[in-house]
């Protein structure tokens, strides 16, 4: 146990291991540069319930690893975003979580992740559709 | 779901009126049946300890009627709540101690809201209780006032203690005071809408039963084609309720006379963020803070100027005049102000959600059929007075 310990604290410190992390269950998206698996709680996003947003990021290949995450959603084609602001609190080794969300109607959403690292912001988005 | 489907694959050969059914395609038979089933259960509200007190409920409803609780004795909740109005006042905008900007929204179906008043100022039954309980220009009453008039009377006095296991007389006024508004919230949150023609139409949808859903007159029919389809009304007034909770601009203008505009939801923000008796604060009786969610993580945007709550369309015929400041008489008034929406009037910074739908005059009245089919035959039956409600020694 004190060994697999060890293994996961060094793949969490070297970047170039740190995409394999991001193998955990759930949806992903990626970049060039980034990958990120989340999955909601709950799992199904139902318009005006509140919802959080498990993630973990990833560095792909030899990039910077990420070191913040925001989490935002909008609806492009109506020009908004959520009444809400989510807070996402980093809980370690790439993996955060972010509450408060609220989708308020049905329609074409996209899921914001903003990813910081080497000096610069990265956007990922997720599309959700709710009826 | 799988039904709805069939049911729709059935009825796309049909022809407009043939054997009573008006022709769906899945997307809006799916849509449809989002907007049920009814009725939908009320939760009891974590945050207010005699939310579902049988006990509570009985002062509650006492409370509702009694104009003790302003400030010259003569505004009770009812004054506005009308119960054979379906609890709202039939005026453009309210009267109280003063006449307000807004008008008076409905109570029915309130325990299922996640905001309150026109603005979403308060985000409990009972917080919205203490807020016009408190403004001088509603009942314009004071913590010393209510606690005063439930420790006067004897029967209130020992509703009071037996719903809440302490003494008016051993607890201060601002608790005596937010005992009474959780006792009005527990009775409010009683207040639910039956079903309506419109529901029997939606669960035979949901059922496939084309007999049944032919009973739907088809003037509504074609009004729940527009709703969910052509109208787009549905984005909105959503689900069960008919209402997302939330908040838009829709080209209503909220200039209120010279100088002086009523800002919707941006105020109402402001206005929760500094009330101490938010969820967040000291009397919410929800440990968790679960039920505070929404509180801690609503966004002030600039957007949220000008902005009302989307209100339910159950009962929506009963309770004219509407919009928030009362300014359409009739619903065919608020089909047209979407049918001529003037575009110049949503804001700069708003939402790319309304156009003009362009009705014809057939359609506006199918629509109106529609909303119509919304009521419940048995809303105006409630007496104006209070009911029978358990005495107490």
């Amino acid at each position: 146990m004190i060994a697999a310990r060890w293994l996961v604290a060094l793949a969490a410190a070297v970047p170039v291991l740190a995409a394999a992390q991001c193998d955990a269950p759930g949806a992903k998206i990626e970049s060039d540069r980034i990958v990120v698996v989340y999955r909601t709680v709950p799992p199904k996003i139902a318009v005006g319930q509140h919802f959080a947003v498990e993630a973990r990021v990833c560095a792909k290949g030899a990039g910077p690893a990420p070191t913040a995450l925001r989490v935002d959603a909008d609806m492009p084609a109506h020009r908004h975003g959520m009444n809400y602001r989510a807070k996402v609190s980093p809980k370690g080794e790439g993996r955060y979580v972010a509450e408060g969300l609220l989708f308020h109607m049905p329609g074409e959403w996209r899921l914001l992740f903003d990813v910081d690292g080497g000096g610069r912001t990265e956007r990922l988005a997720a599309n959700i559709t709710l009826e | 779901m799988k039904a709805a489907l069939v049911f729709a694959a059935a009825l796309v050969p049909l022809s407009a009126g043939a054997n009573g059914l008006v022709p769906l395609g899945p997307q809006e038979i799916r849509r449809i049946v989002s907007h049920g089933p009814w009725p939908q259960p009320v939760l009891r509200d974590p945050s207010n300890r005699a939310s579902g007190n049988p006990q509570a409920i009985a002062l509650g409803a006492r409370l509702f009627f009694d104009a003790r609780l302003s400030a010259n004795g003569t505004v009770a909740c009812a004054t506005c709540h009308v119960p054979s109005r379906a609890w709202t006042d039939g005026r453009a905008r309210a009267i109280g101690l003063a006449q307000l900007d807004r008008n008076t929204p409905s109570v029915v179906n309130a325990g299922l809201a996640r905001w309150f008043g026109w603005d979403g100022g308060a985000d409990s039954i009972w917080s919205q209780g203490l807020r016009a309980m408190l403004d001088p220009r509603e009942m314009g009453a004071s913590p010393a006032l209510v606690a005063g008039a439930i420790r006067a009377d004897p029967g209130l006095a020992c509703m009071h203690d037996a719903a809440f296991g302490a003494g008016a007389a051993a607890r201060d006024d601002t608790q005596v005071m937010v005992d009474a508004s959780k006792s009005i919230a527990a009775f409010v949150a009683t207040l639910n809408s039956g079903r309506t023609s419109f529901d029997e139409f939606r669960d035979a949808l949901a059922r496939g039963d084309r007999a049944a859903a032919a009973r739907y007159p088809l003037a509504s029919q074609r009004g729940a084609k527009i709703f969910v389809g052509k109208g787009n009304c549905s984005v909105c007034h959503f689900g069960p309720s008919f209402t997302n909770g939330e908040f838009h601009e829709v080209g209503v203008p909220f200039m209120l006379g010279a100088g002086k505009v009523d800002p919707g939801r941006h105020g109402g923000i402001k206005r929760l963020q500094g009330d101490r008796f938010n969820l967040l604060g000291q009397y919410s009786d929800d440990a968790s803070g679960a039920s505070a969610t929404k509180t801690r993580h609503v966004e002030m945007q600039h957007a949220n100027f000008g902005q009302f709550k989307t209100p339910s369309l159950r009962n929506v015929a009963l309770t004219a005049p509407y919009m928030h400041d009362g300014r359409l008489a009739a619903l065919r008034d608020v089909v047209r102000h979407y049918s001529e929406l003037d575009m110049e009037r949503i804001h700069v910074h708003g939402e790319q959600l309304l156009r003009p739908l362009k009705l014809t005059p057939g359609e506006s009245a199918d629509l109106v059929a529609f909303l119509e089919s919304l009521g419940d035959p048995r809303a105006g039956e409630a007496p104006d007075r209070l009911p029978a409600v358990p005495g107490c020694r």
